[in-house]
């Protein structure tokens, strides 16, 4: 029995390294695609705006799973492209999460007060210098709370991608209790997910704790 | 120092600034007074380039900042030349507009880093000069959420002194103050003017217009209805709108 679960922990921990893999992976793609979607769908000109917009709406409105699923298998029906299953998911993950994060730093970005923008331009600071040193520090402290409740889902969203067959905690947990016939292997996995998240609203609470030095 | 020749300036149909002249004084203080709505934040803001003017022209010391043609086409000098322009002005505003994630020092020293190129050394030392001059060195490390509103007001002045303008324009500085904390902002400018600071002050506070000003320009409905010395102003108002407009504060 010991023995098992010694080896129901191995088998899902390789699970797992997959699962944090795409965590992170979408993260770092979705996160500053984001901040450019959010440029986009402020921009001054209306027709990217719509572009934009339109992109948001989609990404925003239709299912994550559809989303997956479509991003692996168009290239495949449309041109023949076989292409890796993993890479496909990081794709449609950032795609999506961008668009979530492009949402969440638009609204950041515009509750910072005009007055910001306008005592930085009388300083003379160039419009960049205003960005990076004014308004997105500013920003970071004021969308950080939306951004963790995203990037806590994400942790559980992550076990979309073993639709692909991406041997990721989900999948290898749901087939090795198939195999054994017994739910202990989604439980163990349950745990897997729950001190992941545990680790990551740490991490976010310190984050928060320091930027707290100013309201 | 700065002359401005018939300002306008229209927010769509709203023409808030209806041609203004007027002069500012190298070493002198101007005092601008009038009614609430009657452009004068307009005028600080289309001058420190907040704003695009829709006619008129400005030249700052023979240099041309704007200028309209005959055809009414308003031209401005290229970028380059107009951030070399707006660093010889300095505006503190209404609620003063300091940057909230950088304390005290930081918010003095940033443009002149940044900006002026200044190494960190010295625009501390400049900046602890500063302070010590509002009366606040004790405050170097506070941030902005532990200031007064007299307070804020006076490191909004450091802040903007530390880039060594030429002119300094004040947006009804006292206006988002507790009154007893207007007279501690209002003592700095003072000293300023001792200084011979060359300021342009919007400003509700009348007996102290009177007492600082070297000229005073009563604004109202965008235009400049009356200018002279304060006490042209003050105590013989040839216009039936400034008079009623003093008649009106008086009585408060
Ligand atoms: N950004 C703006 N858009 C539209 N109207 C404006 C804007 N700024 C000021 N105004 C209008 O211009 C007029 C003058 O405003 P302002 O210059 O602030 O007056 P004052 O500072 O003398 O009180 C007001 O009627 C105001 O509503
Ligand atoms: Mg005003």
């Amino acid at each position: 029995m010991l023995e098992y679960a010694g080896g129901l922990i191995n088998l899902l921990s390789s699970g797992a390294v997959t699962t944090i893999q795409i965590f992170f992976l979408t993260l770092i793609f979705s996160l500053p695609l984001g901040m450019v979607i959010a440029f986009g769908r402020m921009s001054k000109k209306k027709w990217v705006r719509e572009i934009f917009k339109l992109y948001i709406l989609i990404m925003r409105g239709t299912p994550l799973l559809l989303q997956l699923m479509f991003v692996y298998f168009a290239p495949y029906y449309w041109i023949g492209l076989n292409w890796d299953r993993f890479i496909a998911a990081i794709v449609a993950f950032s795609l999506n999460y961008a668009a979530y994060f492009a949402e969440i730093y638009r609204g950041g970005i515009e509750s910072i007060p005009q007055g910001q923008y306008e005592a930085a331009q009388v300083l003379g600071f160039t419009k960049t210098q205003t960005f990076v040193r004014i308004i997105l520090p500013q920003v970071i402290k004021r969308v950080l709370p939306p951004i963790s409740n995203e990037v806590i889902t994400l942790v559980k969203d992550t076990a979309l991608v073993q639709t692909l067959g991406v041997s990721e905690l989900f999948r290898v947990a749901k087939n090795e209790s198939s195999r054994i016939f017994s739910t202990s292997p989604l439980a163990v996995a349950g745990i897997y997910y729950l001190v992941m998240n545990w680790l990551v609203t740490k991490a976010l609470h310190a984050m928060e704790k320091r930027l707290s030095y100013y309201k | 120092m700065l002359k401005a020749q018939n300002l306008v300036k229209k927010f769509n149909d709203n023409e808030v600034l209806s041609g203004i002249s007027f002069e500012i004084i190298k070493g002198q203080v101007l005092a601008v007074i009038g009614p609430s709505g009657s452009g004068k934040s307009t005028m600080l803001r289309c001058l420190n380039l907040l704003e695009r003017l829709d006619g008129g022209c400005v030249e700052v010391e023979g240099e041309v900042m704007v200028r309209t043609d005959d055809n009414g086409n308003v031209i401005y000098a290229p970028e380059a030349d107009l951030r070399r322009i707006r660093l010889r002005f300095g505006l503190v505003f209404q609620n003063f507009n300091l940057f909230p994630h950088l304390s005290v020092m930081q918010n003095i020293t940033e443009a002149p880093i940044r900006v002026a190129g200044l190494k960190p050394e010295e625009a501390k030392e400049l900046a602890l000069g500063l302070l010590e001059k509002m009366g606040l060195s004790d405050k170097a490390e506070a941030y902005p959420y532990q200031l007064s509103g007299g307070q804020s007001q006076r490191v909004a002045i450091a802040r903007a002194l530390a880039m060594k303008p030429d002119i300094l324009f004040f947006d009804e500085p006292t206006s988002a103050l507790d009154p007893e904390l207007t007279g501690e902002v209002l003592k700095v400018i003072r000293m300023l003017a001792q200084e011979h600071m060359t300021m342009v002050v919007v400003t509700h506070e009348m007996a102290f217009a009177k007492e600082v000003a070297d000229r005073v320009i009563f604004m109202d409905k965008g235009l400049i209805v009356e200018e002279g010395s304060p006490e042209e102003i003050f105590n013989n108002p040839n216009n039936e709108r400034t008079k009623a407009f003093l008649n009106v504060l008086k009585s408060y």
